[in-house]
């Protein structure tokens, strides 16, 4: 369970001093146990902003953010534990096998070689990765590339899962799998936030959407609520309102 | 206990990703530690080589004028400078780096040396020219011998004692220990040795930093529950290791090479309590490198932004070599606080065969060491930044 409560990150401006950019003002949301939460938003609407602070790589200068009740402000190496995050950047070691890559993350979450075994075995299964799991990642496709580094995310079994445009990339089939490999995640119980620009997407899986537009939350709710909230009928009408133009919807 | 575990963890990866790059691991680990002792002892073999024969061989000198003086060029014969026929213009052939030297009898010679009076001979040379330096000296030693033995015939012919024409007998007593004589022939060695240590690694370093960053995986690491402190100490632990062994392994070629060749092993203490105290004395410019490198390769915005601050650095340990030679000091106590100074100077005094004090160690130990360690909390502090971890 994570719950975002007004979260606010500027940054300084580049060049002569201007005013700060405001990259996330007043965001607010909640993440339930069991369901998969959406962040929808075009393009440097804040999701990444967002999500960063979520996982304790940045500290908001206002707000809180509690992970399985707890502030991650206290103990960010608590909430490390219980997360399992898929950032932005996804660079793999391309030295290193895909296992020993997700041995890595598993030794530095404290794992004994044991559990980590295991891990990788059931990981392996479920994310398809058993014919490239022992060959050095040079040369792995995209898919593969995030497939290990989901795997390596997931290698301590968190409860809750954080995934910064997963889908980014990926063909049809690897997406289709990647779904269903969610999908189980919130069959298991966990607590799922994944963010993307694609609507469609987010519609197929979802089962709470946040919207953010120009860093806030614009709307929330199930995908019925948003169509009812708009008064459209279609969801990518609906969207289009909620954010106030049609822009990055295709980018 | 866990940040323990976390080190052991992230300097056994970094190592692995290091040895499975074959080529930059036989650059950083054979072909460095063995290139730069060849180098220095091939070159040092050729100028011993060269200076012994320029020494023993006879000299063939063109000489100018050599009818009016028989009686100097037979003399100058015995020994073992000959005269050398020669077509041309001498000064343009010694411009042109075709000859080295040549002997000048001047127009008046025959009468200035029948009347008595200095009769003068000019010996030709370009100063500049470091090959001309021993068969000048010759030459020179030789004429003034000559001259010497003329002058005190000549005073003998005229009934006088000889010594009255020589009121000073000076005379060297060398009281440099040959230890200290094979030390000036390696005053380069610490400048090597320390560039070695203190950017031994720094390819390492900037590729598990900025490079990592580059590659887009340093967010997820630091997205884990290791701790920052954690994750530097381990990538300049894995850095040091290899700073180490290449260092090991270049003391133990110019070992090998002095067994080879037998000239340098007289020139440079490469017993194995040397060696030993040598490294001891480059473990501290270790630590103080790839801590600097990591500080630098934390706050910069690309490994080539990395990468360019290495022509800087390979500056610094060169200031106290220059200075040294510029103005000679003594060595005093501070001298050994100061990083690249005290490492020259007690590199210096292992090579010359000098015994280092307990009181001089201590203060060399605590400086270095106090120094890398204010330098990995810097760059501790700096992986606590936010923006190190969002990669462009």
């Amino acid at each position: 369970m994570i719950v975002a409560e007004h979260l606010r990150k500027t940054f300084p401006a580049k060049g002569k001093s201007k005013a700060p950019v405001v990259a996330v003002d007043d965001v607010g949301f909640e993440a339930r146990n069991g369901e998969i939460t959406g962040l929808l938003g075009p393009n440097g609407a804040g999701k990444t902003t967002t999500l960063r602070m979520l996982y304790t790589l940045m500290q908001p200068e206002s707000g809180r953010v509690l992970v399985d009740g707890k502030d991650v402000a206290t103990d960010a190496e608590a909430a490390r534990r219980a997360l399992g995050v898929l950032p932005d950047a996804r660079g793999v070691y391309k030295r290193l096998t895909a296992r020993e890559n997700i041995r890595y993350f598993g030794e530095l979450h404290g794992l004994d070689a044991a559990t980590i075994e295991a891990r990788t075995r059931a990981l392996s299964t479920a994310l398809q990765m058993d014919d490239f799991l022992d060959r050095q990642t040079e040369g792995f496709s995209q898919g593969q590339r995030t497939k290990t580094a989901i795997a390596r995310a997931l290698v301590h079994d968190p409860r809750n899962v954080i995934l910064d445009e997963p889908t980014n990339g990926l063909d049809v089939m690897t997406t289709r799998g990647l779904r269903d490999f969610l999908r189980q995640l919130r069959a298991e119980g966990r607590c799922v936030i994944f963010s993307s620009h694609i609507m469609q997407e987010v519609a197929a899986l979802c089962d709470r959407i946040v919207v953010i537009a120009h860093g806030r939350v614009v709307a929330q709710g199930t995908a019925d609520d948003l169509r009812h909230q708009t008064g459209e009928s279609n969801l990518e009408d609906a969207f289009v309102r909620l954010i106030g133009s049609d822009e990055g919807l295709h980018a | 206990m866990k940040s323990l575990s976390s080190i052991k963890t992230i300097l056994q990866k970094e190592l692995r990703e290091f040895v499975r790059d074959r080529r930059t691991l036989m650059l950083a680990l054979v072909l460095g530690p063995l290139l730069t002792p060849a180098i220095m002892l091939g070159i040092l073999s050729l100028a011993e080589s060269r200076a012994k024969s320029q020494i023993e061989k006879p000299l063939d000198v063109p000489m100018v004028g050599a009818e009016r003086a028989p009686n100097m060029v037979a003399w100058l014969a015995g020994q073992g400078i000959h005269r050398k026929a020669f077509q041309g213009d001498l000064d343009t052939a010694i411009r042109n780096q075709i000859e080295d030297v040549y002997i000048r009898v001047g127009d008046d010679f025959q009468k200035s040396w029948h009347e008595g009076e200095p009769a003068l001979v000019e010996i030709v040379h370009d100063s500049t020219r470091q090959d001309s330096e021993i068969p000048v000296k010759r030459i020179e030693d030789a004429l003034q011998r000559y001259g010497q033995q003329v002058g005190a015939l000549r005073l003998l012919a005229r009934g006088m004692n000889p010594g009255v024409a020589a009121p000073l007998a000076v005379s060297h007593k060398d009281l440099s220990t040959p230890e200290a004589r094979r030390g000036m022939v390696m005053a380069f060695l610490p400048y090597l040795l320390i560039l070695s240590a203190f950017i031994g690694g720094a390819y390492l370093i900037i590729d598990t930093t900025a490079g990592e960053r580059e590659r887009q995986s340093l967010e997820p690491l630091l997205a884990t529950p290791a701790r920052r402190g954690a994750v530097v100490t381990g990538k300049i632990a894995a850095a040091c290791l290899v700073g180490f062994t290449s260092l090991l392994l270049t003391l133990m070629a110019f070992k090998v090479g002095a067994a080879f060749s037998p000239g340098i092993g007289r020139q440079m203490d490469v017993s194995m309590p040397a060696v030993a105290k040598m490294l001891m004395i480059l473990l501290p410019m270790l630590f103080i490198g790839t801590s600097l490198l990591t500080f630098i390769a934390a706050g910069a915005k690309s490994v080539k932004e990395a990468q360019s601050y290495m022509s800087v650095l390979m500056l610094m340990p060169m200031i106290p070599t220059i200075a040294l030679m510029v103005s000679p000091v003594k060595n005093q106590l501070w001298m050994f606080a100061v990083p690249f100074l005290a490492q020259n100077q007690m590199l210096l005094k292992v090579v010359r065969g000098e015994g280092i004090t307990m009181e001089q160690w201590s203060v060399y130990l605590l400086a270095g060491f106090g120094l890398a360690l204010v330098l990995w909390f810097a760059a501790t502090r700096r992986y606590h930044q936010e923006r190190l971890a969002i990669s462009a």
